[in-house]
């Protein structure tokens, strides 16, 4: 039975090819490029809209050396957020379930914050590992569990987003085969899963986009310790 | 748990760090902020546009 739930989230092959190519394609297929003009549709607009506010609200407690980072964080913000939210079609892959493709944005991005960090200014970054006004006695036990809880750092960002999303699609799927299942014996069982799992996608939705901006927020703020 | 399959882990990471490398930013780039028009009698315009930073 548990097999059979967890199906959903094999990275789906037909001959052999991997199909998650495909949906990984679908962030830059459906965002085109602007065009020049000054006054751009409706569709332009918002994405300008949106990708603007972000990066300002992402950047602005970061120092002007992270702006360098704008690109970066604009692109993984857009990239997650539509893989999220696409991935609330019926029938559609998502593939931020994928724990492997979550650890391959987490471990170089958060590597790559605390090289800077190291490289840059190695007092400054080592000076994280023991917060200011420690009694004495705590000093070494506390730099332990903050060097921990530092490499555990790429872990949690990984395993975070692919726990929710995972979860999320779990229970859609038991909520609906429960409701599916109970349609034609017990219909008033049945119409009260159908309300529970209207607000599970409803749920899923907002779960989907805090995820994403978390991951990224994340990010920016391992970014801000380290510049 | 299929997702802790290692198999397809090396190829979802080169896919993955193919297209949000090669096929996003350029998409992010072209997108641009200009100055948002002022008044006329606005003595000195503020100029606050913004470009992606490199440095």
């Amino acid at each position: 039975m548990t097999m059979n739930l967890f199906n959903q989230f094999l990275s789906p092959t037909f001959l052999g090819l991997p199909l998650i190519a495909i949906a990984l394609m679908a962030p830059c297929l459906l965002y085109p490029s602007p065009a020049p003009w000054w006054q751009s549709n409706r569709w332009m607009t918002l994405q300008n809209w949106f990708i603007g506010s972000f990066i300002k609200q992402t950047l602005s407690p970061i120092n002007t050396k992270g702006h360098s980072w704008a690109l970066l964080l604009a692109t993984l913000m857009v990239f997650l957020i539509t893989l999220n939210t696409l991935g609330l079609l019926p029938y559609t892959f998502t593939p931020t379930t994928q724990l492997s493709l979550n650890m391959a944005f987490a471990v170089p991005l958060w590597l790559a914050t605390v090289i800077m960090g190291f490289r840059n200014s190695p007092t400054h970054a080592l000076g994280h590992l023991l917060p200011e006004g420690t009694p004495t006695p705590l000093v070494p036990i506390l730099i332990i569990i903050e060097s921990i809880s530092l490499l555990i750092r790429p872990l949690a960002l990984g395993v975070r987003l692919t726990a929710n999303l995972t979860a999320g699609h779990l229970l859609i799927q038991l909520v609906s085969s429960a409701a599916f299942s109970l349609l034609l014996s017990q219909t008033t069982a049945a119409s009260l899963a159908v309300g529970l799992l209207l607000l599970l996608t409803i749920l899923e939705i907002a779960v989907a986009m805090i995820q994403a901006y978390v991951f990224v927020l994340l990010l920016s703020l391992y970014l801000q310790e380290n510049v | 748990m299929p997702q802790l399959n290692p198999a397809p882990w090396f190829l979802i990471l080169v896919f993955s760090w193919l297209i949000f490398l090669a096929l996003m930013p350029p998409k992010i780039l072209t997108h641009q902020f200009p100055h948002e028009p002022s008044t006329l009698t606005a003595h000195k315009p503020k100029a606050n546009s913004w470009t992606w930073a490199w440095q």
